[in-house]
């Protein structure tokens, strides 16, 4: 009897993979760079696909200001067209002592973490042996699985 | 002469001429699905009648200007006649800029404000420090004050001793507007309705119906129970910008807490999702940003400062930007703080009547200090020293 209950618990186990600390890590860094994103759909141009070859498009590109006389606006773009991360690069923070944008972040908290059911919200007790995420009831733990848990691909 | 005070903020821009009143506008353009060819800035959202799907398009990236293209844009549209027809030979201008602000950002805004447009003079300065100018100068017996600014991609607290910023004790959470707005419509995408699109609608929702709560764990306790027992929970209906052009909460006494309505609207129903999104500005770790709160950063970077001055702190605590208008806010804080800090200090927190556009009042009153000439960068100065002479004068 106990062998037989054993087998069968492995089995199930078995059956759902176990992500590892370092897709965790990545899918939380992923969500995370998700709330600080702009739009979620398409830009409306993009939708028109004749009309966006002719009509200037929003990412301009040097291709058609050779053709238009340069301007100081075209200066600019070639000068300043870089991302956040880049200037970040730039700014050489790492070896710039006092305080700075890098040194100025908060530090992580001293309070304990706190843990809240990733399907309803409501504090959680419980967490998802397959990836980490936190539930609260069978039921939400049901849902999980149907919907993210293993199918979120990294 | 005439000053134009803008806080250039990367959601709106505050502006106005000194001796005018202050606008709030959009900072950034946008595109709409029902009129896909056309490019709106700025002010013109309001010609768009359904802004269902809105498309944003900012000049900021957290918190710092990069898109120029695009703020350029914006800033024609305002300095031009459209709004403020700006006379750029006889105008200086207050502008503000983020903390730290990277090197070649400043010296692209040193150009394009005195080599395109042509100010006669320009200030460069942080949007708090113009707000610790407004607070000294309304409580002029305070030599302290530490600046909350929460606004749409952070939120900075910030020390300032006798109008001096305190560089050391300057603290930054990377939570601010966006991403509370961004996770409410991750939230809800996943519990209930697919809005992920919907930007507009979902910040409408979160200004409308989130609040800080002031007893978290009781506030959890009260959303999980059913039917009329439940005050927390809300049904939002949402706009369909035709017989409904703005969404708004069902009066507690039409609420029904089957969640079904006859009467065909589309609705949200809003429960722990209310307190729980601007909670985040509390607790950052709860969604696993590892960074301290608000309060907690605020009683860290005090304990940072010289021991004789964080009393003064802990008096002047002065909160500002959109953020701190959830119903609630200026409580919890108070709550918080006071309850970090020894019983023998005393705990002041001021939400000032307009604390988004408390910055941009500051700048009013600083544009109008007898010491004003001697801030600014004129225009002649720059073509004689250049970069080098707003890095002597601006303090960003
Ligand atoms: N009544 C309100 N309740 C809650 N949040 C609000 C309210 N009004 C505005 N906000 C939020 O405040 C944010 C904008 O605040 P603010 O104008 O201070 O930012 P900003 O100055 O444009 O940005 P930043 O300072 O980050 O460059 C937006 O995310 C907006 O949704
Ligand atoms: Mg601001
Ligand atoms: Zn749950
Ligand atoms: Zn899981």
């Amino acid at each position: 009897m106990v062998e037989k209950k054993i087998a069968v618990r492995s089995q199930e186990a078995n059956q759902r993979r176990v992500l590892d600390r370092a897709t965790r890590q990545r899918r939380l860094t992923r969500q995370l760079e998700a709330l600080e994103k702009d739009n979620f759909q398409d830009d409306p141009h993009a939708s028109l696909p004749q009309l966006a070859k002719r009509l200037p498009q929003f990412d301009e590109s040097n291709e058609s200001s050779k053709k238009r006389k340069k301007t100081r606006g075209d200066h600019f773009k070639q000068r300043f067209r870089k991302n956040f991360q880049a200037l970040l690069e730039e700014e050489n923070l790492s070896v710039s002592e006092g305080p700075n944008y890098l040194s100025a972040c908060a530090e992580p908290s001293k309070l304990p973490q706190r843990h809240f059911c990733a399907v309803c919200g409501f504090p959680s007790n419980y967490t998802c042996v397959s990836c980490g995420a936190r539930y609260c009831c069978v039921r939400c733990l049901g849902t999980h699985h149907e919907t993210r848990c293993l199918k979120w691909t990294v | 002469m005439t000053t134009l005070v803008l806080d250039n903020g990367a959601y709106t821009a505050k502006i106005g001429y000194s001796h005018e009143k202050v606008s709030v506008i959009p900072n950034c353009q946008f595109r709409s699905k029902t009129s896909r060819l056309k490019t709106f800035t700025a002010s013109q959202l309001d010609e768009i009648k359904d802004p269902s799907g809105l498309f944003y398009i900012l000049p900021f990236q957290k918190g710092y200007l990069v898109n120029w293209d695009v703020q350029r844009k914006v800033w024609d549209h305002l300095f031009g006649k459209e709004m403020f027809k700006v006379d750029f030979a006889d105008t200086s201008i207050v502008i503000t800029e983020p903390y730290f602000n990277f090197t070649s950002i400043q010296e692209s805004m040193n150009e394009i404000l005195f080599e395109e447009y042509q100010f006669q003079a320009a200030l460069r300065i942080n949007a708090g420090s113009l707000s610790a100018h407004r607070y000294f100068q309304e409580n002029s017996s305070e030599l302290c004050c530490i600046v909350v600014d929460s606004g749409f991609s952070f939120t900075h607290i910030v020390p300032y001793c006798r109008g001096k910023k305190m560089k050391d004790g300057i603290c930054r959470l990377n939570v601010g507007g966006k991403l509370l707005t961004n996770h409410l419509k991750e939230i809800i995408s996943y519990r209930q309705l697919h809005v992920m699109d919907e930007t507009y609608v979902i910040n409408q929702v979160k200004e409308d119906v989130c609040y800080v709560s002031q007893d978290f764990y009781k506030d959890m306790d009260i959303a999980q129970l059913k039917g009329e027992e439940n005050t927390v929970m809300r049904d939002y209906v949402l706009p369909d910008f035709s017989a409904i052009k703005k969404g708004f909460c069902k009066p507690r006494e039409e609420m029904n807490f089957t969640g079904k309505y006859k009467t065909g609207e589309q609705i949200l129903r809003l429960n722990n999702e209310r307190f729980a999104v601007p909670e985040m500005l509390f607790h950052p770790s709860d969604i696993g940003i590892q960074e301290m709160g608000i309060p907690e950063a605020l009683v860290n970077s005090v304990h940072n400062l010289p021991e004789e001055m964080q009393p003064h702190f802990f008096k002047n605590i002065v909160l500002t930007g959109g953020n701190t208008l959830f119903p609630g806010f200026r409580d919890r804080v108070y709550k918080d703080v006071r309850s970090l800090t020894p019983t023998d200090f005393d705990v002041s927190v001021v939400q000032p009547q307009n604390p988004i556009c408390y910055s941009w009042e500051g700048g009013k009153l600083l544009s109008e200090n007898p010491d004003f000439d001697e801030m600014v960068v004129t225009r002649e100065d720059y073509e004689e020293n250049g970069h080098f002479i707003c890095e002597e004068k601006f303090d960003i």
